[in-house]
């Protein structure tokens, strides 16, 4: 009795809350447990001023922010982002029209291709790029025996081989909501298109790409979040000389056992990223009014 | 009949209490087999290869103890432990001198009572101590690609020149041999153990020559693919990248190779105390070490029964005591200003 007269007074005070709320409880409490709880405590260790975390202080922070060089790096991180998700983008849409325009049987071999790199550790396909890129790598062999170039070019160690790696590692991540959102497009408005006059140039810009930016703003929120946090394919690719949050993050976390420092750097890495994330979804709230 | 009538609320109740049966008998599973065992911290890779497959049958067949392994490198497993405290991770650690020196200021190990060790007596005593015992010897000099150079680099100075300097690959303060590697090219240059101004001068000049500033890990696979061909390393790198049919050799520097020992120490409240001895006499048993010494594994032994490889840099261990030598306590406060300072100047 007591029983229903408190789920009648529940649901008069959430009256959206339906009877299978206990639902969510498991999944709740790990999150509450497994990220809110280790968020707060990330929150309370960059808060102190010395590593033994004895003496609580804002010290750590105006360290990390009084510091041109880690500005630097924060900007480099979030434009290896950027760079990343331009690229991807280019790449995805364009493998998303050629989708369109195959019949059933190769969208799904292609898809099967697009999944393909996924079942690898990232970490193999991180090394393959390490012989594809290096100087005596495919591209630089392609490059010298079409005479291109008499040295081998230097993309290993740089950011543009990081950039064209990160691109093809990430890409699966854009693709994949990309196509679903691509493969909804009715085909009886691209046959609208071209029946009133538009070419297939001003269909795909006007048409298509509109209709498609709801999966390229998924796409781009994933791997700008994945690609900025790519610390195998940061430090093996990117080498020594390109520094990114994650690799100070493990420096500070794991090398000098500085935790206070190492918890500013990571909060900074989720804010900038949070940060840009908002910006990128609200671009995409823009471009469909 | 109401006792079968499955309702939502006994659904959870029911499947709450199975997942709390299973993490019991999950643990009594653990705790079980912990009474024949050792939880032992190793290096991923060759170590945690080379142990799996020499350490693990040798020590269950000497004292009938299973081992069982947690891949950590010698930083995570400071980590791990002192962000564990009062509940052990594990009972052995194997750290390589800075973080050994490291976990001894953070109070992270129990004394060592030797007498309890059957081999203690062949280490050499120089690298025994209170709380540590050597179970692998390394030695740092430099590797190069003797097919790309006409005569083999003699010194570290000689890595800032011509032609060395356009084939170099460097690394910074995160390991110990980069560490030590960088203070040797610091002293060439004058600097000293706790001044290593002069090496990142020498580095800033010469920057826009050299062919990689990479992340430790990389380096073997930058060698083998042939964009560095000279790098600072040990001789286990060496010899495994040889191995794989690399063309590597291995140079000691005019101002005499670097030599430090793996040691592996018991942690502070271990659970299985007696295995983790029985583990570590293993280890540094002649037998265990003479099969760690061979292809592919190629550890320099720390036992003195067993007779060195001819084509080690060193014909006994004692010839070790002539090697360079670092003092960690004194290199470990400064360190964290080092990486940092590394980052900034050589950060594109």
């Amino acid at each position: 009795m007591s029983l229903t007269a408190t789920q009648g007074e529940g649901a008069r005070r959430l009256p959206r809350l339906s009877g299978d709320w206990p639902l969510i409880v498991p999944m709740g409490l790990l999150f509450i447990g497994f990220f809110c709880g280790p968020l707060v405590l990330l929150l309370w260790v960059s808060f102190h001023n010395d590593q033994n975390m004895e003496v609580t202080g804002v010290a750590m922070w105006a360290r990390f922010l009084g510091d041109p060089f880690y500005w630097n790096v924060v900007l480099d991180t979030v434009m290896l982002g950027v760079k990343t998700v331009a690229l991807t983008v280019v790449l995805g849409f364009c493998t998303g029209v050629i989708y369109l325009s195959c019949g059933p049987r190769v969208r799904s071999l292609m898809l099967f291709a697009i999944v393909l790199p996924l079942l690898l550790s990232v970490v193999v396909r991180t090394f393959a790029w390490i012989v594809i890129l290096g100087n005596e790598g495919l591209v630089n062999w392609a490059v010298m025996s079409l005479g291109l170039s008499a040295a081998p070019l230097r993309l290993l160690q740089t950011e543009l081989g990081l950039v064209i790696s990160l691109a093809q590692i990430e890409l699966p991540l854009m693709l994949l909501p990309l196509l679903s959102v691509m493969a909804r497009i009715d085909p009886n408005i691209l046959d609208a298109s071209h029946a009133l006059g538009a070419s297939r140039w001003r269909t795909m810009f006007r048409v298509i790409l509109p209709l498609s930016v709801p999966g390229l703003i998924a796409g781009s929120l994933l791997v700008f979040a994945s690609s900025t946090a790519a610390f195998i394919s940061q430090s093996v690719i990117g080498g020594g000389r390109l520094i990114y949050m994650p690799l100070v993050i493990w420096q500070q976390a794991l090398v000098v056992y500085d935790w206070p420092f190492a918890a500013v750097v990571s909060i900074a890495l989720l804010v900038t990223v949070l940060g840009i994330l908002t910006l990128i979804s609200a671009l995409g709230r823009l471009a469909r009014t | 009949m109401t006792a079968f009538t499955l309702n939502r609320r006994k659904f959870l109740a029911a499947s709450g209490g199975a997942a709390a049966t299973a993490a019991t008998a999950s643990l009594w599973g653990t705790s079980a087999l912990a009474s024949g065992s050792v939880i032992a911290a190793i290096y991923p890779g060759t170590w945690e290869e080379s142990f799996r497959s020499i350490v693990a049958p040798a020590l269950q067949e000497a004292a009938g103890v299973t081992v069982e392994f947690d891949p950590a490198y010698a930083v995570d497993q400071i980590a791990k432990a002192r962000a564990a405290r009062a509940l052990p991770p594990f009972d052995v650690f194997v750290l390589d001198p800075g973080p050994a020196a490291t976990g001894a200021e953070m109070g992270l190990y129990q004394p060592i009572d030797t007498s309890k060790l059957k081999n203690a007596d062949k280490l050499p005593q120089v690298f025994v101590s209170e709380m540590a015992i050597p179970v692998a010897a390394q030695v740092v000099g430099i590797a190069y690609n003797p097919t790309k150079f006409d005569t083999p680099p003699t010194g570290w100075a000689q890595l800032f020149e011509e032609p060395y300097v356009s084939r170099l690959g460097l690394t910074g303060f995160q390991t110990t041999f980069g560490t030590t590697s960088l203070i040797e090219i610091a002293k060439a240059f004058g600097g000293s153990l706790t001044d290593i101004d002069p090496a990142m001068e020498k580095i800033k000049e010469v920057l826009p020559k050299i062919a990689a500033v990479a992340q430790p890990s990389a380096m073997a696979g930058l060698f083998q693919q042939g964009e560095i061909d000279v790098m600072y390393t040990n001789t286990q790198t060496v010899a495994s990248l040889k191995g794989r049919g690399v063309d590597i050799e291995f140079a000691v520097p005019d101002t005499g190779a670097i030599a430090f020992v793996t040691t592996m120490h018991i942690i502070d409240g271990a659970e299985n105390l007696d295995n983790a001895y029985a583990y570590i006499d293993t280890v540094i048993s002649a037998g265990v070490q003479e099969a760690l010494m061979q292809e592919p594994y190629n550890f320099i032994p720390v036992n003195s029964d067993v007779p060195l490889l001819d084509t080690l840099p060193m014909t006994s261990l004692d010839a070790m005591n002539d090697f360079v030598r670092h003092d960690w306590t004194q290199i470990n406060p400064l360190r964290p200003g080092w990486i940092e300072r590394f980052n900034r100047e050589v950060a594109a």
